[in-house]
């Protein structure tokens, strides 16, 4: 008696994963909404608090950098948890758990994440840059630096999400296990983009870039190094 | 439909589960192709616990669930973990997508299980658990009856032509009419593999040939 399949291919499956997650995302809007609405309102606080004039301009590069970065960083914190921590919740995880290999599992999530980080990525850089007057030196620099951060935020929210999403105090736990992986490459991100905002030199900012490929290679290996344990026991 | 092309066997020894305190077991069976086996017992007893473990989703605490497929005679079987592809499972806590309609859930599961593409298996395994087409495909499964998705998720569980078919409580929330296709669901998978049911119900455990009785 042979199944009419055997395992599955991981990237159709990944793929499919991804385009639910999105589908989904679409018709309920959970995580856009408070993704989108985090973000938005903090950047409207700090430039409305701080804004492009109450900065000497020896600071500016500094503290522009440090505010773009906390503004992500917490918006990966407030949305990007939801993804494992819903499967839980509604009761979905074990159909998926019987029906797809684990790693499409964190693959097309992972990729769902880094689409949602990615677009309001996108929303607020431009506005950051505008309402708080933000000069960026050296763009390919600046774009290359938000590409790998936001790669490295999803990666490593996805899979901490996922590690805490059977627990109890779920909220507590991601930000226990989240912000201590996550300050490392921050402060990489925070160092980068004051280098972008100041020189005009591409090299200038290599080391810092170098720095976020590393974590982002480690981190996402060792997220689908471990994630069939973490998601099947 | 696939004819069962082979003997498959589903062996359980001295298997239990606890969590702290026993939740069932320890309990022996042995199940060959096309019988089907009744697990019943009193609420609180194991018995959706002992499905799980079944299906893969829970470490047994001692004993083994083995599946023993058709050349594999002499073999050491394979854990229910590590062959997912095989086995359906319908349970109460089991839920499908509520944001995506029903066929928009089954066909997400064929594209993630990589079943080979045939247009309109998931509108026809609706239609045969008795779904109409309004219902399958233009209404969220939120949006639809406890019944209805009682269908739907037997269904899915029968999406990839399992060799090892786990019902747990199948008629719940089920009329006359779903009942029969419980039935149904039933008879098709004795050509096929193994079924295990398991109920209070006597409706349910009337489809089965043996019993296990937890306590």
């Amino acid at each position: 008696m042979s199944a009419p399949h055997k395992a599955t291919g991981i990237l159709p499956a990944a793929i499919a994963v991804f385009r639910r997650e999105l589908l989904a995302e679409w018709r309920t809007r959970v995580a856009v909404n408070s993704l989108f609405l985090f973000a938005f309102a903090v950047l409207v606080l700090v430039a409305y608090a701080v804004g492009p004039t109450r900065l000497s301009p020896e600071d500016r590069p500094t503290v522009n950098a440090v505010l773009l970065w906390v503004v992500l960083f917490f918006s990966a914190m407030t949305g990007l948890s939801r993804t494992f921590v819903h499967e839980e919740d509604a009761g979905t995880a074990a159909a998926l758990r019987l029906s797809a290999p684990p790693p499409s599992v964190l693959l097309g999530k992972l990729l769902a994440n880094v689409a949602l980080l990615g677009a309001v990525t996108a929303f607020i850089v431009p506005l950051f840059v505008v309402l708080m007057g933000f000069t960026i030196r050296d763009l390919p620099l600046f774009v290359l630096l938000l590409l790998l951060g936001t790669f490295g935020l999803a990666s490593a929210s996805t899979f901490t999400a996922a590690l805490v999403s059977k627990a109890s105090a779920r909220g507590t736990l991601f930000a226990v296990l989240a912000i201590p992986l996550l300050l490392p490459p921050l402060v990489g991100a925070v160092l980068a983009t004051r280098v972008a905002a100041t020189e005009t030199e591409f090299s200038a900012g290599l080391d810092f870039a170098r720095l976020l490929v590393a974590y982002d290679g480690v981190v996402t290996t060792a997220a689908f190094l471990l994630f069939d344990a973490v998601w099947r026991e | 439909m696939r004819l069962s092309s082979g003997a498959m066997r589903l062996v359980a020894e001295n298997l239990s589960r606890s969590f702290g305190r026993r939740a069932f077991g320890p309990v022996s069976f042995r199940v060959e192709t096309g019988r089907v086996l009744g697990v019943a017992g009193e609420n609180g007893s194991g018995k959706t616990t002992l499905l799980k473990t079944l299906a893969g989703l829970i470490r047994p605490s001692a004993g083994r669930a083995k599946i023993f497929l058709d050349d594999e005679e002499a073999g050491d079987g394979h854990e229910p973990r590590d062959i997912p592809w095989r086995i359906g499972w319908v349970a109460p806590d089991l839920a499908l997508y509520g944001e995506l309609t029903a066929e928009e859930n089954l066909t997400f599961f064929e594209r993630v299980r990589g079943l080979a593409p045939a247009p309109g298996r998931a509108r026809t395994l609706l239609e045969r658990v008795g779904l109409p087409s309004e219902s399958h495909s233009q209404k969220s499964l939120s949006s639809l009856s406890t019944g209805q998705r009682q269908r739907v998720k037997l269904a899915f569980a029968t999406l990839h032509e399992p060799d090892l078919l786990l019902l747990d409580e199948p008629g719940a929330n089920l009329d006359e009419a779903g009942r029969s296709i419980v039935q149904k669901v039933v008879a098709s998978q004795r050509l096929r593999g193994i079924t295990v049911i398991a109920s209070n119900d006597p409706r349910d455990l009337a489809l089965s040939d043996e019993r296990v009785t937890l306590s």
